[in-house]
């Protein structure tokens, strides 16, 4: 089932969906997205790549294994927490800063968090399905 | 030095020492017993603080739900803490000239289980918040069924392992509850307040469910009838754990627990009647069993179930006095019951025996052991000038002075008899007996293993021929801290002649009838079979075995690999509750709803909605089904759309776009070609079940829209979402800001499912072709 125009755009439809998605992930807080979304729409990209070229490209196009992908995270959005620990004394309590006059706060890796759980979650099952079986 | 800070030294000194030990080799044991002996002299140099004023330290920790570590050590606690850190000593010697013979990592993790158990017991006896104390009871459970099945290449250590959690964790679940009733009704957690002002508890309505759940607990863990049996079997444990379990600790907890709250319970003289009456028939079945045991070691377990059926009697019973017995019989049934076991555990050590009737003729051979063993039995057997012998007198004084005279004698007498009878065909016979073989000692006295016993068995004198030792400092003290008022103590050898001697004299004359007798006496004891029905763990293999077969049914039956099935009993299910909810519920059925006119746009969106449902109900194709239900998927996402929520459609787009990627996925799997695999009745069955969800759901929905709209969430959101939040998409913040924690959970859940089905996919893979990774 491949298309030799679909395996040639695939490349330039998963940039853009991936560059997409990022940008869905950091307009979150102030426009419709944020990580979930984001990662749907990211998972929609290494789909379509999956489709058109292959699982085993796809896999090497996300570098890291589906489910550390997801470990990782599930790490990050904990880590995210710490630092209300140290200041408010509660997890999760998000900590504000500006750099160079951008406010950013620990709220966007709490959300790359959840974007790499919804990516990675997604991602591990469905490379599954798709693999070659020779059996 | 704060009470919190000392038990995070013991913590800490736990994880350290298995390192060391494993390191150290033979003087490892040594080292490590240095951690209990130090908390040992901590806790005697507070006897004189806590004999003025309790030591108390708060740690906050859920303070929102009154819920704190606050340690608090009176003299009931110090008597514990005492115990356990004195004896833990001599367990962590012993322990690792026990089990010297194994690998260093065994020795190492068995000193860490038995270092951790005591911290946990050290935490529960001085925590004065019932929550915190739960928190670590249930620790002691765990590590003891950690210490239990220690031996886990033996079948039996397993089973009794898993019994004595199942016991202790389950009677710990009913005691969660009776907690939280008394948190409720009292409006604290902490065990102090509850004590000093028990009215709250005692006048509630829920005083029989707060008795009955705390009962529960109590009594699994200090293993009274009908929960006796799993006592006797966790001495599949190493000698060692049995000796600390048995005698200082865990099997003591319920008896502490329900010392502490008797000054609450006094004022229900039934609650004191119920214990009375388990305690008795729990030293009755005890002492029955404890004639027919075979094993030395069982002998003593069943003796140990008889002495905390004696303590569960004496805190039941009413007067002043049966405080002071209570915690002078805690006190010499540690000294005596820990130098048993390990004097018992000597024995075994060397010989490789574990029946009583096959052992004899060892005093030549084990010579301080039959001098230890002797001592703690005289003790045991309330001899004078032993301390067990001081103890006695106050039980039977207890006994007396109480209104539930009669029975509490009689049992007292009966039972008291077989424990001497016990106490010398244990001390006389493996020792100074005739031996049905002849012995070759292994390894003799090891000094790590005899210090203990002699020590302790010294002590049992020492405080016997002068009472004085400790009935200012420690008795005194922990009597007037359960009986919660202070009175006059007079704890002494000699009390001139009372009924009490008289009783004393009584139990000996049976006693050593008994112990003459007991050859016959356990020989017909073994032949009525009828005991094993009733006393041993048949009614608990019965509640498991049904269980189990309960879980087997409903297995067959609903877990039996159709989905559809599955998703026909869920859906049934949902379905009947919420119509049931809708069906009692007050007002109209069907509410008018008011509101905007309806828009036609949104018209055909639903009726494409609608349509895709009907199609992917009626059409026998698989592929139809999923295409009609995408159709319905993208129509929602268009009302979320259309009625102003672009990240909910947004979400519903990529979900449905994935779904199909999916689905596909497990098509190209299945066979291109199938019939469908529903019967057309089967097919009607499904769309009647759906169509019922449908018909609540669409109720349920207007029942809510005809609700007047509480905007107060709204708003406070609207309002403090820049401000707090730094966004101005206010779903967006409440997500990763507001109930971060709500999200937090929910991606460990989609990442745990998301394992979980990866996981299954991959054994299903690898079976198919064996050892390809990734």
């Amino acid at each position: 089932m491949r298309s030799l125009i679909l395996t040639a755009v695939a490349r330039i439809f998963f940039a853009i969906m991936l560059a997409g998605s990022v940008w869905v992930l950091l307009r979150g807080h102030n426009e419709p997205g944020g990580g979930f979304i984001g990662g749907l729409v990211g998972a929609a990209g290494f789909a379509t790549l999956m489709l058109a070229a292959g699982v085993e490209t796809a896999r090497r196009t996300l570098v890291l294994h589906p489910v550390v992908v997801m470990g990782l995270g599930l790490a990050l959005a904990f880590v995210s927490g710490v630092p209300g620990i140290v200041t408010d004394a509660s997890f999760l309590t998000h900590q504000w800063g500006s750099l160079a006059g951008v406010k950013l706060g620990t709220t966007i890796v709490f959300d790359l968090g959840v974007y790499m759980v919804v990516v990675g979650g997604v991602l591990s099952f469905m490379f599954r399905l798709y693999e070659e079986d020779p059996a | 030095m704060d009470l919190s800070t000392v038990l995070l030294v013991s913590l800490a000194g736990s994880i350290a020492a298995p390192f060391v030990v494993a390191r150290t080799g033979a003087a490892g044991g040594w080292i490590a017993a240095a951690l209990p002996a130090a908390l040992f002299a901590y806790f005697f140099a507070q006897i004189g603080a806590v004999g003025v004023a309790p030591i108390v330290d708060v740690v906050s920790w859920v303070p929102s739900l009154g819920i704190d570590l606050t340690f608090r050590l009176d003299g009931f606690s110090l008597l514990f803490a005492l115990l356990i850190t004195g004896i833990g000593t001599f367990v962590t010697l012993y322990a690792s000239s026990y089990m010297s013979g194994k690998p260093p990592f065994a020795r190492a993790q068995f000193l860490f289980y038995i270092l951790m158990f005591m911290t946990a017991m050290l935490a529960t006896v001085s925590a004065d918040n019932l929550v915190s104390l739960f928190v670590f009871w249930e620790m002691t459970s765990l590590l003891s069924f950690l210490l239990v099945g220690f031996q886990s290449e033996d079948e039996k250590a397993r089973k009794a392992a898993l019994q004595s959690l199942l016991v202790t964790a389950g009677g710990g679940l009913a005691l969660l509850a009776g907690i939280i009733l008394i948190g409720v009704e009292a409006g604290t957690f902490s065990l102090a307040a509850i004590t000093a002002n028990p009215a709250p508890v005692l006048e509630s309505p829920l005083l029989p469910a707060i008795v009955a759940c705390v009962l529960i607990g109590a009594f699994t863990k200090s293993a009274q009838f009908p929960f006796h049996f799993w006592l006797p079997n966790a001495m599949k444990a190493p000698t060692p754990a049995s000796a600390y379990l048995h005698s200082a600790t865990m099997v003591k907890l319920g008896v502490y627990l329900l010392a502490r709250l008797d000054p609450v319970f006094a004022g229900a003289p039934w609650v004191g009647a119920t214990l009375v009456a388990f305690g008795g028939l729990t030293m009755l079945i005890a002492a029955v069993q404890a004639l027919r045991a075979i094993e030395l070691k069982a002998v003593l377990a069943y003796s140990t179930v008889a002495s905390l059926g004696t303590l569960v009697m004496l805190i039941g019973l009413d007067g002043p006095v049966s405080s002071v017995a209570v915690v002078g019989f805690i006190l010499a049934h540690a000294l005596y019951k820990a130098t048993l076991f390990f004097c018992a555990g000597i024995v075994i050590h060397a010989t490789h025996e574990t029946r009583l009737r096959a052992l004899g003729g060892l005093a030549k051979l084990l010579p301080l052991t039959a001098a230890a063993t002797v001592l703690a039995s005289f003790s045991m057997a309330g001899l004078p000038p032993f301390i067990g012998f001081i103890s006695k007198e106050y039980l039977f004084e207890a006994k007396l002075e109480s209104s539930l005279d009669t029975i509490a004698v009689i049992i007292g007498v009966l039972v008291n008899a077989v424990m001497v009878a016990v106490a010398g065909v244990l001390a006389l016979k493996p020792f100074f007996g005739r031996a049905k073989k002849p012995f070759e000692v292994e390894h003799g006295e090891q000094p790590g293993m005899i210090v203990g016993p002699i020590l302790l068995a010294v002590t049992g004198v020492a405080f016997g021929l002068v009472p004085s030792l400790v009935a200012y400092a420690l008795i005194t003290p922990a009597a007037i801290a359960i009986a919660g008022a202070p009175f006059e103590v007079s704890f002494k050898l000699w009390h001139g002649f009372t009924p009490m001697l008289a009783l004393s004299g009584l139990v000996v004359a049976l006693g050593v009838t008994l112990a003459w007798f007991w050859d016959p006496i356990h020989v017909a004891l073994r032949r009525r079979r009828a005991f094993d029905e009733v006393f041993l763990d048949r009614g608990y293999d019965l509640v498991l075995d049904r269980t189990m077969a309960l879980a087997r049914w409903s297995t067959k039956v609903l877990q039996n690999g159709d989905l559809r099935i599955y998703a026909a009993v869920v859906s049934a299910s949902v379905t009947g509750l919420l119509a049931y909810g809708l069906l009692v519920g007050e007002g109209p059925l069907l509410p008018a709803v008011a509101g905007e006119p309806v828009r036609p746009y949104l018209l055909v969106v639903c009726a494409l909605i609608v349509a895709g449902c009907v199609v992917a109900a009626a059409v026998p194709s698989l592929v139809s089904a999923i295409v009609a239900v995408g159709l319905s998927g993208y129509g929602l996402a268009l009302v979320f759309l259309l009625n102003g929520g672009p990240d909910l459609a947004l979400t519903q787009f990529s979900v449905e776009t994935l779904f199909v990627v999916i689905v596909m996925a497990v098509l190209l799997k299945l066979p291109i070609v199938a019939r469908s695999s529903r019967t057309r009745g089967e097919r009607w069955l499904d769309g009647a079940v759906s169509a019922a969800f449908a018909a609540c759901v669409l109720v349920a929905t207007l029942w809510i829209a005809a609700k007047p709209f509480n905007p107060e969430l709204t708003e406070y959101f609207a309002v403090t979402s820049v401000p707090e939040g730094f966004g101005r998409n206010v779903v967006n913040v409440i997500l990763v800001d507001f109930r971060a924690l709500d999200t937090f959970g929910e991606i460990a859940v989609v990442a745990f499912a998301a394992l979980g089905a990866w996981a299954l996919l991959r054994t299903g893979a690898s079976a198919k072709r064996p050892r390809k990774e990734v």
